[in-house]
């Protein structure tokens, strides 16, 4: 206890300027000055970032600290949310994702997103694969979408599973399962970045290890934003990290770097476990 | 186990909460002895009101018959022997039946004593006789065997409710009638028969010739308006307000006024109804057309209000998850929400239909009260509906009409009953489909 007060004396509370280089050379997506704001309360507060083509990049902080409201940014998921205001620029592809002119849906059809509790739809399990596609005229034959949901599950890790119970509810899997399933869905739709809100916050260590085992596979092929509360967890899947503190973006680099080497102040306390 | 603070708490704590524990079970056993009682007491004045119903109003479901001669005169029926349907359809049939109440009793000669023996059956029964020509032409000229039902008061007499001991003038029956009909029992001429009348008739003055079925079909009538009207307006009213409209002023105020409504008493919806699709639009009175408006507008409320809260209590995570795929508003509160939300959904539906079913005091004002005889065949047809037709009864003086009041109420309670259990059946089904 001692410790950890002397040691927040010592932090310089001011410095809130973002340490590490937050570009990339080949950006999928760029974000300049971002805030977000619930009501009156500021949750995000001036970042930049960008995340890169077929990156794999993680998001840590302590609870509260924005990455969360950040990365629902990234796909306009905050737009339901009453009373959330988002300033700031994002470009995708140099597409405004903010323009009025913009299409929800086309956006979130390109940017998937995995949510922290499994949420998959009460219906069966071909159903929960299948939606996206049906909706979005991806297949135009029963077998075209069979093809879909077959290739997504199976890419998902869960085909083996599922195979002869494809028409069981999908809220009768196991909570691994069902994320699993969540993350087939989501490329069921083959998006071109997925983002993923701590995944792995409700599951046990071997249903966590295979959807980080996903994450290794999916990273060839798409851009993966990962908010995560495990340290480890960052470590094992992401190329680069973004430190987030009450609503700043105190430092990005590549994780190894942040995790070894952290500059910041607020970084290193927190990767070292003094607080968080 | 104990002393885990030290001098400064000597006290075991659980010692302390186990000095409690005897007050906190107790508490509980009060509160689960208040609850028994009260569900006690519910069940027994339910069981109360539904003994009360059924003790009155079983009998209703027999009807005293009696068993006659008739000689069908070909003159009086078909003098042309052409078997002309009108002409057959126009003959005097109450004659026949009064004839031969006359040979069966010889010794009746005097005017009155006539009248009194005529009132025996049903003034309805040459009604009865003209169906059995109609489809036995046949048998013109001959004389056949019939049962016709019997007048209301001798009914009475038959099931037991007047008494006999009672002086001649403070019963609606004479001893000259009373004699005749032991007589007619003696001959096995009268019997309680199954009252098909009924279900299949009208209402008339004769509670023996009055039936529910007018009213079972006005009752359907205004409910298919009702539900069509309602259910489709309530839900895409409440869906709009809950998943599309920002909230601000305006849907605050909209929202107090819909609960507000929820509140109005029905008659005010009847005196609106009267005014506006009666007087202005000039739609037809007594017609289910109207009854079916007006308490469209009195469920709507209930409706919106429990459509609201069940679209409210379907889990934003679903929301999430669809939007998450690239479904639009529209995509996700179809495909998604509105099913999860059907369920309860319907179950605000059935409550505000049995409340309109019940209605009586709206459908007064626009003139489903009048007297209407004949089954509506649609929907601009006047007639007139279950509750109405209970209390039409119930303010008639005659002693039959009491046992009918109750069955008209087990009808009713029937027709609820059924309704329900269709929108528990189409709940399952939704809720299966999970």
């Amino acid at each position: 206890m001692n410790q950890g007060s002397a040691d927040k004396t010592r932090v310089d509370r001011t410095a809130r300027k973002t340490v590490g280089d937050f570009t990339h050379p080949d950006p999928r997506i760029t974000c300049r000055n971002v805030s977000v704001h619930y009501g009156d309360k500021c949750a995000v507060r001036n970042v930049d970032l960008d995340i890169g083509r077929n990156e794999v990049i993680a998001l840590i902080g302590p609870s509260g600290c924005g990455k969360s409201s950040f990365l629902r940014c990234l796909n306009r998921m905050n737009d339901t949310i009453e009373g959330c205001r988002v300033s700031g620029e994002f470009r995708m592809d140099g597409n405004d994702l903010y323009d009025p002119d913009m299409d929800v849906v086309l956006l979130r059809a390109q940017v998937g997103i995995v949510f922290q509790k499994p949420n998959p739809f009460p219906k069966s399990i071909f159903d929960n694969v299948a939606y996206g596609p049906r909706i979005h005229g991806l297949a135009q034959t029963r077998a075209g979408v069979e093809e879909i949901v077959e290739t997504s599950l199976k890419r998902a890790g869960l085909w083996e599973e599922v195979k002869d119970y494809l028409n069981d509810p999908g809220t009768s899997l196991s909570g691994g399962q069902q994320q699993r399933l969540c993350v087939a869905r989501a490329i069921a739709v083959n998006p071109e970045v997925v983002l993923m809100d701590e995944p792995c916050s409700a599951l046990d260590p071997i249903a966590t290890a295979r959807i980080e085992e996903l994450i290794d596979e999916l990273s060839e092929l798409y851009s993966i934003v990962i908010v995560t509360h495990s340290m480890q967890q960052a470590a094992r899947v992401s190329e680069r990290t973004a430190y987030f503190h009450l609503g700043d973006l105190i430092e990005v680099g590549a994780t190894d770097e942040v995790f070894t080497k952290p500059q910041h102040k607020l970084t290193e306390d927190y990767i070292t476990g003094r607080f968080g | 186990m104990n002393n885990r603070g030290g001098a400064d708490m000597p006290v075991d704590t659980t010692q302390i909460i186990k000095r409690t524990l005897a007050r906190r079970y107790r508490r509980e056993a009060r509160f689960r002895r208040m609850g028994l009682f009260a569900v006690v007491l519910g069940l027994a004045f339910l069981s109360l009101l539904l003994f009360s119903i059924v003790s009155k109003g079983y009998t209703a479901f027999w009807q005293t018959f009696v068993l006659m001669d008739v000689h069908l005169d070909a003159g009086v029926i078909d003098p042309e022997g052409t078997l002309d349907q009108e002409v057959m359809f126009a003959a005097d049939y109450g004659g026949m039946i009064k004839a031969s109440l006359r040979d069966t009793f010889p010794e009746v000669t005097q005017r009155r004593e006539k009248r009194d023996l005529y009132r025996l059956v049903s003034s309805g029964a040459g009604f009865y006789l003209r169906e059995e020509v109609l489809q036995n032409p046949d048998a013109i000229g001959k004389t056949i065997q019939i049962w016709v039902p019997a007048d209301d008061d001798v009914d009475m007499l038959m099931k037991g409710h007047f008494d006999r001991d009672k002086p001649e003038e403070d019963r609606r029956i004479k001893d000259q009638q009373i004699a005749w009909v032991d007589r007619l029992v003696d001959q096995n001429r009268i019997e309680l028969r199954f009252n098909t009348t009924f279900f299949t008739a009208g209402d008339s003055r004769e509670p023996e010739l009055a039936g529910i079925w007018a009213a079972v079909c006005g009752s359907f009538f205004t409910l298919v308006i009702t539900l069509l009207l309602a259910f489709t307006m309530g839900v895409a009213t409440a869906v709009y307000l809950e998943e599309f409209t920002p909230k601000n002023r305006w849907t605050d105020l909209i929202e107090v006024n819909i609960n507000n409504l929820a509140a109005v008493p029905s008659i005010v919806y009847g005196l609106l109804g009267l005014a506006v699709f009666i007087n202005f639009f000039g739609l037809p009175r007594s017609v289910p057309l109207v009854g079916g408006l007006v308490l469209a507008l009195m469920t709507l409320p209930t409706i919106i209000i429990a459509s609201r809260a069940a679209l409210k209590s379907v889990p934003p995570s679903i929301r999430d998850a669809a939007l998450g795929v690239g479904a639009s508003k529209t995509e996700m509160v179809f495909h998604h929400v509105l099913p999860q939300a059907m369920p309860g959904m319907l179950t605000g539906t059935i409550i505000g239909m049995a409340q309109a079913l019940g209605e009586s005091a709206p459908l007064l004002m626009i003139g489903m009260v009048a007297f209407i005889a004949d089954a509506p065949g649609g929907f601009t047809d006047p007639s007139t509906v279950l509750p109405v037709q209970i209390y039409l009864w119930a303010d008639s003086p005659e002693r039959a009409f009491v046992e009918r009041t109750s069955a008209a109420i087990m009808i009713l309670l029937a027709f609820l009953f059924s309704m329900n259990g269709l929108a528990v059946l189409l709940r399952k089904r939704f809720e299966r489909r999970w």
